[in-house]
């Protein structure tokens, strides 16, 4: 089984904040780490190869020092490691980020009979690029899988989606997002990531490898505009009441009844 | 009404399957009625099945002006590529200018591949709307950084501006039986293989469909500290015909599970009331309830930042005030 899964290194959640009088991002101390759903898709990836066999490619684009997440992905066990990278794929919206992948996919050889996505990342926390990659390799998708069975060319799969847990039947080549459940993502053995720095290669691809434009990457081969970026504002100040536990209740009890919170039923006509 | 005016103006995509995906289509009739309407223009919704009649009746009665529907037996069952293929022969037709969808699972793997197709801008679970006044163009709000920050996206030359839109952000109008309408059935083309068979397919009843519907919802957090206390809440939101919610640390304790986690990493909701019980106000949190038209807190600290957000803070200690309520809410109901 070939199979290629796609890689986004974003800034850990947790050490992310925000300048409010600025209303921007504070980039000092935000460590980048691998989006934790591709991650999971990884330790997918390599427990497939242990059962069918095959070799697992993974691939990014990003900025230069994205090639930090490939070595760790080289050192969790990926055979291969493809860095997409150019001053020009920068600013990228989902349809010029997906371009960029979905011609780099085609290019490996052999051609992967699975694409791996996370079904989100925690920065952008769109979801958009999984399908996107599968529409231009016309590929079918299932997205949000959280179990993976191979049986024979064809792939079983399981998901959850709006309230029902599907199982699927889909034929290779395939692309498919995951989700949490998936599998237990393992820590990384000690002395791995030096290994990885010092004997596997990253491959890079600039925009003149994939035969590329300018105007259909990055920042001008981009449909969507951010025109602000705002954080969100905290609401008024309300009343606070202080008082004995009746006062309270009583204070509730007339809100709600302002709010016909209570007498939904008999208010109708 | 002039027709013409409907037929390139804000698509709504017609998600009828279940009673959650088809209020959050009702929502975006109302809101993109709205925006039809500043911009000059008509609501269509597009609506696919084998039988959908009585959906694009349903639609019309509550504001859609046009409703593009497609029947055949191969629409029956909500597939992405067959989707795709049809609606992009539509929307390349009658060239709308804004097309939405519910940010439900199948709108958030439907719309990306459809947005590739017609080569243009997504943008994924928007919490706001608007048409800006100087250019006409749609102004959709996303969270990124699970809702710490919110990003204003415009789709300047690509056609249509899609959005995919967060479930409960809007209100839906009112059934109103006197509706006029009109329903197009336009030819509907070549539908592709299909390369997906559902196996098998059964219900999941999670909470958090009608957690995210629900008008009245009661979050508690650690501040209630003790899994009986935390209890009372189910009884407090059947009393409000509403529905609970929790805090991580009431998630983390075992008190509620899981998929009733209010917050960046949980919900968002956005109900007529949201009562707060014991949390202080931690921003996670708080991004995921600030939709709620009112917000009542109870917390024994004056100083809790949850009083920020309140429209009613109560300072008190939630192991008396909670039973009180109770008892004077049985008596009332
Ligand atoms: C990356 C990240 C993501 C997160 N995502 C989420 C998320 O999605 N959702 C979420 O909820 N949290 C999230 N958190 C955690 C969040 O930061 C807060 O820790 C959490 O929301 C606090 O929950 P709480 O208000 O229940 O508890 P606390 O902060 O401990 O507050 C308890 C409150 O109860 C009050 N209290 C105590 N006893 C009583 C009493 N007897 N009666 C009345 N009041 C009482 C106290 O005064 C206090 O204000 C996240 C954190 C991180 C770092
Ligand atoms: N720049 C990127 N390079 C490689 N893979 C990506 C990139 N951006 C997104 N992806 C993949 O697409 C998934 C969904 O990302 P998103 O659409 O940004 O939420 C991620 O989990 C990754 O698997």
């Amino acid at each position: 089984m070939e199979i290629v899964v796609c890689i986004k290194q974003v800034p850990d959640v947790p050490t992310v904040r925000m300048d409010r009088e600025r209303m921007t991002i504070i980039r000092e101390g935000v460590e980048s780490v691998i989006n934790p759903l591709d991650y999971v898709a990884m330790e997918a990836a390599l427990e497939l190869r242990q059962k069918v066999g095959g070799q697992v490619r993974v691939i990014t684009m990003g900025p230069p020092q994205s090639e930090v997440a490939l070595r760790e992905a080289l050192a969790v066990g990926a055979d291969r490691a493809i860095l997409l990278t150019d001053p020009a794929f920068a600013g990228a919206d989902t349809l010029a980020t997906s371009h960029v992948l979905a011609r780099a996919i085609e290019r490996l050889d052999p051609f992967p009979d699975m694409v791996l996505c996370g079904m989100q990342t925690t920065d952008s926390d769109t979801g958009h690029i999984g399908p996107q990659i599968a529409e231009e390799l016309g590929l079918p998708q299932v997205c949000g899988v959280n179990e993976i069975h191979v049986e024979g060319k064809d792939l079983v799969v399981k998901r959850l989606s709006d309230g029902f847990l599907d199982t699927i039947r889909v034929a290779l080549p395939t692309l498919l997002t995951v989700t949490k459940g998936l599998c237990p993502v393992r820590d990384l053995p000690l002395g791995a990531l030096e290994a990885a720095f010092s004997t596997k290669d990253v491959l890079r691809w600039s925009i003149d490898d994939l035969d590329l434009r300018k105007d259909e990457v990055g920042f001008e081969g981009s449909a969507t505009r951010v025109r602000r970026l705002r954080i969100p504002l905290p609401r008024g100040n309300g009343e606070v009441v202080e008082g004995s536990p009746e006062t309270l209740v009583n204070h509730l009890l007339r809100r709600l009844e302002a709010l016909s919170i209570l007498d939904e039923e008999d208010g109708k006509e | 009404m002039e027709k013409n005016k409907a037929f390139d103006g804000v698509w709504v995509f017609g998600d009828y399957r279940d009673y959650f995906q088809n209020r959050v289509t009702l929502q975006l009739i109302a809101k993109g009625k709205e925006l039809a309407k500043e911009l000059d223009k008509g609501l269509t919704t597009v609506v696919l099945g084998d039988q959908v009649y009585h959906y694009a009746m349903e639609y019309v009665a509550h504001g859609a002006d046009v409703v593009v529907a497609g029947e055949d037996p191969g629409l029956k069952e909500y597939q992405v590529e067959t989707y795709t293929a049809v609606l992009a022969r539509w929307i390349q037709a009658f060239q709308p200018q804004v097309l939405l969808s519910g940010a439900t699972s199948f709108g958030r793997e439907f719309f990306p591949r459809l947005a590739k197709r017609l080569h243009t801008g997504l943008s994924a679970d928007c919490v706001a709307l608007d048409v800006d006044n100087k250019t006409g163009l749609l102004v959709q709000t996303t969270p990124s950084f699970g809702g710490e920050l919110l990003a204003e996206v415009v789709t300047p030359n690509h056609r249509p501006q899609m959005a995919t839109v967060h479930p409960g952000v809007f209100r839906e109008l009112p059934h109103d039986s006197r509706a006029l309408g009109c329903i197009i059935y336009p030819e509907i083309g070549p539908l592709p293989e299909i390369r997906l068979k559902r196996i098998r397919t059964r219900p999941q009843l999670t909470h958090d469909i009608r957690l995210e519907d629900a008008p009245v919802v009661v979050a508690g957090g650690r501040g209630l500290g003790s899994k009986e206390l935390f209890g009372l809440l189910s009884e407090l939101a059947a009393l409000l015909r509403g529905d609970v919610g929790a805090t991580r640390p009431a998630v983390r304790a075992g008190w509620a599970e899981e998929d009733r986690l209010l917050g960046q990493t949980g919900k968002n909701v956005r109900p007529k009331l949201l009562i707060s019980i014991g949390t202080s106000g931690a921003l996670q949190y708080t991004t995921g309830i600030q939709g709620a038209e009112t917000i009542i807190a109870i917390n024994r600290d004056p100083n809790a930042p949850i009083f920020k957000l309140a429209d009613l803070g109560l300072v008190g200690d939630a192991a008396t005030v909670l039973p009180l309520l109770l008892e004077a809410l049985r008596k009332r109901v």
